[in-house]
């Protein structure tokens, strides 16, 4: 087993993968950023190394992070979500260093993020694909192919940038002419982002509903899926709020498991990962993408399973085998996750930094937090604003969201905005009750951003006795 | 119950009942001797023994409070009624409106008065309604409302003394309101000056009943001048059922006099009471005398009866404002000079009854005359007034020279003056309150925007701001300097749970005052920036 970690992330999910950790006895090393030294994760890690003044770029330094490992002597890096996790040159530059990457191997993690080769596999083992072309040629020969296979398949289309990822670097096309000009600002952007021009056509799917199944593969040939999740409610691309189940009929449920099996042992897979579908509304599904770390959303997966995901990356980075076989495996009610942001709504979810003045959670059966910040903590324009996961358990699907509202009410979250009035709204409203919902849900329902704010009466109170104390009387009288 | 049977239903047991019913006005006490900031928390502490004293009505709206409600106060009158009615359930609510022009100062057009009154219906079971030129055409449109709503109509003559004020005058007034209305109504007399004596009431309630037998008589007095008990006994005894009283708890001196004095001077005339809860009365107010010291910064600067009420005849709240007025104006020294002044106003315009918003349009015309000369700055209200706006004058009309004085060459004849009141566009006002403040009005919303736009449009921007702060004791609400750190401020909700701020600390920066506090245990920091225009 692995004896010291190190934790090469910030925030809820280094934190997250530190408390597996310590469960497992491991120690646990966390890294910071000058800038981000009073994080959470450097206070609840045994050790803690600054990598250097930062902002954001220590962060994305392998050199750095190796040098911090073997300087602490620990001898396992898991890479969280985000910044290096999915970068093929990590677990192998760690191999090279003598360390365990917590992930798939360097090659895996290539295959899977050139999205054309995971198409590949997924048509090897005969998961539907959404009609797609390959990697459009430069120029007019591009442009060729774009228009034919827009007769061949119809609008919508989406334009893809190959090396893209998490809703980034997609375009929708409705029309010849734009497909013509959006060519051109995807290429551009997905050289700036990205560093690779590259894009490809997908057959846009009207009103997909986003359905993704976790899977566990260990170094023995065994590949085990836990459930499904459903993740269409998004903004731009952007997961907001994650379900499991995914509330598929049972057999379709099952057939898209089983497929993600196949394709995580025909591309022998290991460790977590997460193969994503999308899903028509004749219940018709299509190969998405895979995703080869740990999600933000594992813990609804946790929930409605039990299973620890990151106590079992780390006995798979380890050596071991996986703890538990498919017919273990059982998921029993619901869960919801949402990400509780320092960010208003309503100016376009733009960033919200500013010290938290006030922190109080709520608590009680059927609910997790994942946080990332204490009362007095600054989130600083520099990194990303979650404040906390909340997940919520209900035996069925209405009681989860029943669990939901009353945990959201259950925050007191002040000095910063924060997204939970918006959330608010997505409960009340009856689409979202009533699970009738896929990816267009947060487009179609603009009258979410309508909702009103809601200060606790009590501490409206404070607030207008606070007033009477400033100026030594009433000034309303 | 009372407030479970039909309007006629109250009528009859009021015109059959043996005895005399009495009316609590705790609104016209607030208003008369606290300028009108008695408190909800206060109200509501005396509710449930006030409820169990057997009054006829709690007159608890109407008059200036609705106004002062949402700007003093800060809540809205018909949450406040509705707490009213729900701590009161064996109580008639009781409303006191000045005819068209509703509770406020000049008249409204009728949609707008409709509007009001079917909303004000909804808690309201008595309408006591006054015109102060005593022109019942102006009731008009209230009456229908509140007959329209099946509540209490009570029209209420406004009393006075003076060689025009003669029986004939008042009888030819209920004979326009029978006319008008029919009689299945309450009339009140309503002698808010003070005057007259006990024989002059009593000789007026004998002459209306011998004319209208069929319409039970109310009587709402002041005892500004200290003798309205033995009004209010002269005119129980000549056949008045309802009188109006307070609690002694208030100490009151320019509102109404107390219940159980009445109550024990009735005895000795062998006038027992019935279906009267004493102990109640006395317990009320028991909690009373405990609140009044909330309020000592609002009490008259000269506290005690007033006898000069005979030559000013200000009503109870009008002479305490007079005094706030003068006192502002530095004229307090020569209150008694202008009180003559107005004496001589009253006379010349008409000598109509000054109670509001005649008594304001009367009061600043002689302020005025006092101090930039007679008739020399006149106000846009005298004008409407000397215009008909209000109504014709009931005896006289002003002489000529006002006329020329105020209004110079501005008009060529008076019969140009008087303009109806066009029809306010209800749905008009209601997008515009929208616009200000993003949502959708209700129809009791509505009610208060079309009374008092601007002043509601803040009230409501306070709430949101700042809660239902009618939960704070009054001695928070009125609290002068900072709180000490460690001072705990606990109060009861309306849902019957207790809250407690703890102040911590209070940092005071250059412009700015941080205070930090535990609210209901959790901890809470405010910093609030001190702004040198803030309302005072």
């Amino acid at each position: 087993m692995i004896k010291k970690l190190l934790v090469a992330n910030r925030g809820e999910i280094a934190i997250r993968i530190m408390r597996s950790a310590q469960e497992l006895g491991i120690k646990t090393v966390a890294i910071y950023e000058e800038t981000d030294r009073f994080s959470l994760h450097v206070m609840m890690s045994d050790e803690a190394v600054c990598i250097g003044p930062g902002p954001r770029k220590d962060y994305l330094n392998i050199e750095k992070i190796i040098h911090a490992a073997k300087e602490v002597g620990a001898d396992a890096i898991h890479p969280g979500y985000g910044f290096l996790s999915e970068d093929p040159d990590f677990p192998e530059k760690c191999r090279k260093a003598g360390l365990i990457f917590v992930g798939p191997p360097s090659d895996i993690i290539h295959k899977m993020s050139s999205k054309v080769i995971a198409r590949e596999i997924a048509e090897g083992v005969g998961i539907p694909l959404i009609p797609g072309t390959k990697t459009l040629p430069q120029g007019e020969e591009g442009e060729k192919m774009a228009i034919d296979f827009a007769k061949k398949y119809g609008f919508p289309i989406m334009i893809k940038a190959v090396s893209g990822g998490g809703g980034r670097g997609i375009r929708v096309v409705n029309t010849e002419k734009q497909l013509l000009s959006e060519l051109k600002l995807a290429k551009s952007e997905a050289r700036t982002s990205f560093g690779k021009e590259d894009i490809y056509l997908e057959k846009g799917i009207v009103k997909p509903r986003h359905v993704e199944v976790q899977i566990l593969a260990d170094n023995f040939g065994n590949v085990i899926h836990l459930g499904s999740r459903n993740c269409s409610i998004q903004r731009r691309h952007q997961k907001l709020v994650e379900i499991a189940p995914s509330f598929l009929p049972k057999e379709v449920d099952k057939e898209i498991c089983e497929a993600a099996v196949r394709a995580a042992k025909l591309a022998g897979y290991k460790s977590a990962g997460t193969v994503e579908f999308l899903v028509d509304g004749d219940n018709n599904y299509y190969f998405l993408e895979v995703n080869t770390r740990i999600q933000v959303e594992h813990t609804v997966t946790e929930m409605v399973t039990g299973i620890d995901i990151v106590r079992e990356q780390l006995r798979i980075a380890s050596g071991e085998q996986l703890s538990i076989k498919q017919e273990d495996v059982s998921v029993r009610g619901c869960a919801i996750e949402l990400r509780i942001n320092a960010e208003d709504p309503k100016q376009g979810f733009l960033p919200s930094p500013g010290i938290i003045e006030v922190y109080q959670s709520p608590g009680g059966h059927g609910i997790r937090l994942d946080g990332a910040v204490y009362q007095g903590y600054e989130i600083t324009q520099f990194y990303d604003s979650l404040i906390v996961k909340l997940t919520v358990y209900g035996f069925t699907w209405d009681e989860a969201v029943d669990r939901l509202r009353r945990a959201l009410d259950g925050f007191n979250i002040i000095g910063v905005k924060t997204t939970i009035p918006f959330y608010r709204a997505i409960i009340k409203e009856p689409d979202f009750r009533n699970r009738n919902f896929d990816t267009t849900y947060i487009d179609n329902h603009p009258e979410l951003l309508n909702y009103r704010e809601k200060e606790d009466e009590m501490d409206k109170l404070a607030r207008f006795i606070a007033e009477l104390n400033a100026y030594g009387y009433n000034p309303y009288i | 119950m009372l407030k479970d049977k039909t309007y006629k239903e109250i009528i009859e047991y009021v015109k059959n009942f043996d005895g005399y019913l009495l009316t609590n006005n705790e609104r016209d006490v607030s208003q008369s001797d606290f300028k009108a900031r008695i408190m909800p928390w206060t109200t509501l502490r005396a509710a449930a023994t006030r409820d169990m004293v057997g009054y006829f009505a709690f007159e608890v709206t109407g008059g200036a409070s609705v106004h002062v409600d949402l700007m003093k106060k800060q809540i809205n009158p018909f949450e406040k009624l509705r707490l009213i009615r729900k701590s009161m359930p064996n109580t008639l609510i009781q409303a006191g409106v000045r005819s068209h022009n509703l509770f406020g100062y000049r008249p409204y057009s009728e949609n707008v008065i409709r509007k009001v009154i079917s909303q004000f219906a909804k808690y309201v079971d008595v309408f006591r309604v006054y015109d102060f030129m005593n022109h019942i055409p102006n009731m008009k449109v209230v009456g229908e409302e509140v007959l329209k709503a099946g509540k209490v109509f009570m029209p209420s003559l406004c009393f006075g003394i003076g060689v025009d004020h003669t029986n004939e005058f008042y009888l030819s007034k209920v004979q326009e309101i029978v006319n008008l209305f029919g009689s299945d109504l309450i009339l009140s007399i309503k002698n808010f000056s003070a005057v007259g004596t006990p024989e002059r009431i009593s000789d007026l309630i004998k002459v209306i009943r011998s004319e209208f037998p069929e319409i039970p008589l109310a009587y709402h007095g002041h005892n500004t001048d200290g003798n309205d008990l033995a009004r209010m006994v002269a005119a129980i005894k000549a056949g008045v059922k309802i009188v109006e009283v307070c609690d002694h708890g208030y100490g009151s001196w320019y509102s109404q006099a107390p219940a159980l004095s009445l109550i024990q001077l009735l005895e000795e005339y062998n006038i027992k009471p019935k279906k009267l809860n004493i102990d109640a009365i006395i317990e009320s107010s028991e909690i009373i005398k405990l609140e009044r010291r909330y309020y000592a910064e609002f009490e008259s600067p000269f506290r005690g009866i007033d006898p000069l009420a005979h030559a000013h005849r200000l009503t109870g709240g009008a002479l305490s404002m007079a005094y706030e007025q003068a006192e502002k104006l530095g004229l307090l020294s020569r209150i008694n000079e202008i009180f003559k002044e107005l004496s001589m106003v009253i006379m010349e315009l008409g000598d109509i009854w000054p109670i509001t918003p005649g008594s304001q349009i009367l009061w600043s015309t002689a302020v005025s005359n006092i101090l930039y000369g007679r008739y020399e700055q006149p106000s846009d209200d005298l004008k409407r007034l000397l215009m008909g706006g209000y109504g014709p004058f009931p005896f006289y009309d002003p002489p000529e020279w006002i006329y020329e004085k105020v209004f110079k060459k501005e008009i060529k004849s008076r019969s140009s003056l008087k303009k109806d009141l066009k029809s306010e566009d209800i749905k008009k006002r209601e997008k515009e309150f929208e616009n200000q403040l993003n949502y959708q009005p209700s129809d009791e919303d509505l009610a208060l925007y079309l009374l008092f736009p601007r002043d509601f449009v803040e009230f409501v921007k306070f709430e949101e701001k700042f809660g239902r702060t009618w939960l704070l004791p009054p001695d928070i609400w009125f609290h002068k300097g900072r709180f000490e750190n460690g001072k705990r401020i606990s109060f009861l909700d309306d849902r019957g749970k207790h809250h407690w701020i703890d102040i911590i600390s209070t940092q005071h920066f250059e412009n700015t005052v941080k205070t930090s506090c535990l609210v209901d245990h959790h901890f809470k920091t405010y910093t609030i920036t001190i702004k040198n225009e803030q309302k005072t």
